[in-house]
């Protein structure tokens, strides 16, 4: 591509921009509801000089990894063993397909009855909502393998955890990348979810306090954070999954 | 046999058994997790005085409201960007950078310019439901088969005729999965939005009051109520899905 093509993916974001400054400056609408750009930017750079930024950020992050490693790795553990065990699956399957269709935001009134507003019905709801699809990716990508890797592994008497470790997972991690990956944007979405409605820290809370407060300039600068997490949490994942693609391809 | 056939319900049974046990203990027990026959009672309750079919179809409404405007805008974007390169090159990194903001994380910005009421809501809704649309009516039309635009430049079709004749159906496969992708999408930001912003009817605001006055039991009914829902729509929408493109030969 040209450096000239390249040049016109700018082109719309940059024109939104000068249409928000523009109806900002002509004062069409009252400055506390239209905050011009400049001004957004320069409470972003408020944020980021005080230091609060960074402590709802971490606020945020340290309980998106508790709550998502947790989640993730029960995903990784019970999948495994329901795709591999039809034991595990008689008994589990009609219970787990069922709790599926419960999405995260509505457990969410639920879990702060039960467990009230503190961290940890935060890191239970997130390691709630990373378990599902990590689990199902794992079962799909297991259950995906050719029939004739299990026989090899039978004919050499491979033992079980050595099944697990070098035949089922390897040959699914791409398929469980994948569930990794949808997890943690849907985690991260549920997360920000929960602390607009009830925390005492976090990117979430900035947010809430901002529209309380009617601080749009807060708010904005909270939202495209949040967008900015997310896209680099998806963005780092499909950089692996891609890698991890062509490894299976070449392995072939 | 038969008895093994039963495995599946152990588990839930047990987990039933685990809750009601639960709220024998104590009162704190019986605070949180609310006896069966207290749930029984409130489903009854809310049947009886309309309460649950009210808020069920107010959500009901919002999500169809939601995901109409959402497939009717996201086809056209889609379709847009799909067959102008010149239109992708300017839509796209726009729509791509507002992807990125979780549908939830728009809502506190949008109450304060468009308030609580309805119309935050449905925006919300249908922004869930348009990017799938977008995205997938725009992978559709990206991957109609040469050949079929081969054939439809060789018959000497127009513009408008290439779309309707050639290129829509091809592409209809990929929007029929969209149309379900944004579905569930809808339904679970409806429910999500309600729960945010507190004003009008709807399952999210029923669950919002019942937490408010501790009655887990709504809650309860109100959660299964949404998976009921949301399961059965899903399901509902992929045989209607299959029955609709059955004239497709499967490849």
């Amino acid at each position: 591509m040209s450096p000239f093509k390249a040049l016109t993916w700018l082109v719309s974001p940059l024109a939104l921009l000068a249409l928000w400054a523009a109806v900002a400056d002509a004062a069409l609408f009252p400055a506390n509801l239209l905050v011009p750009p400049l001004e957004v930017w320069r409470s972003f750079a408020d944020l980021l000089a005080t230091g609060e930024l960074q402590e709802h950020l971490a606020g945020s992050l340290s309980r998106l990894s508790l709550g998502f490693a947790a989640g993730a790795l029960a995903g990784l553990a019970f999948g495994t063993a329901m795709a591999l065990s039809d034991t595990v699956e008689a008994y589990c399957a009609p219970l787990f397909h069922t709790l599926r269709q419960i999405p995260s935001i509505a457990l969410i009134p639920m879990l702060v009855l039960l467990l009230g507003i503190d961290e940890t019905f935060k890191v239970v709801i997130v390691a709630k909502t990373a378990f599902f699809p990590v689990a199902l990716a794992t079962v799909e990508g297991i259950r995906a393998i050719p029939r004739s890797h299990f026989e090899v592994a039978a004919v050499y008497r491979l033992r079980w955890p050595t099944l697990v470790a070098r035949i089922a997972l390897p040959a699914a991690v791409p398929a469980i990348v994948t569930g990794v990956r949808v997890a943690l944007t849907r985690a991260w979405v549920v997360l920000v979810a929960c602390e607009l409605l009830a925390a005492d820290s976090g990117l979430g809370q900035m947010i809430e306090m901002g529209r309380q407060m009617l601080r749009i300039d807060v708010v904005m600068v909270g939202v495209a954070i949040t967008g900015v997490i997310g896209f680099a949490l998806d963005f780092s994942l499909r950089r692996v999954e891609r890698r991890l693609s062509g490894w299976q391809v070449a392995g072939r | 046999m038969k008895l093994r056939n039963l495995r599946g319900l152990l588990l839930p049974l047990l987990l039933i058994g685990a809750w009601e046990l639960a709220s024998r203990q104590d009162a704190a027990g019986a605070y949180a997790f609310v006896p069966l026959a207290t749930i029984g009672d409130a489903l009854v309750e809310l049947l009886g005085n309309g309460e649950l079919l009210v808020n069920l179809l107010a959500s009901l409404a919002r999500t169809s409201a939601g995901l109409a405007l959402g497939i009717v805008g996201g086809v056209a974007l889609g379709a847009l960007m799909a067959l102008s390169p010149l239109a992708n090159r300017l839509v796209a990194p726009l729509f791509h950078a507002l992807r990125q903001v979780p549908m939830l994380g728009w809502i506190p910005l949008i109450a304060l310019w468009l308030g609580n009421g309805e119309a935050s809501k449905l925006l919300i809704v249908s922004l869930a439901a348009l990017y799938p649309m977008v995205l997938n009516t725009f992978e559709g039309l990206r991957q109609v088969d040469v050949r079929h635009r081969e054939v439809g430049q060789v018959l000497a079709l127009g513009r408008w005729q290439q779309l309707r004749l050639v290129l829509l159906p091809a592409a209809l496969p990929s929007i029929a999965t969209g149309v379900l992708q944004a579905l569930a999408f809808a339904w679970v930001t409806a429910v999500g939005s309600e729960l945010f912003l507190a004003s009008g009817a709807g399952l999210g605001n029923l669950m919002m009051n019942a937490e408010a006055g501790a009655r887990m039991e709504i809650i309860v009914i109100c959660v299964l109520c949404i998976g009921l829902c949301g399961y059965l729509m899903t399901w509902l929408s992929t045989l209607l899905a299959r029955r609709l493109l059955r004239w497709r030969p499967t490849r």
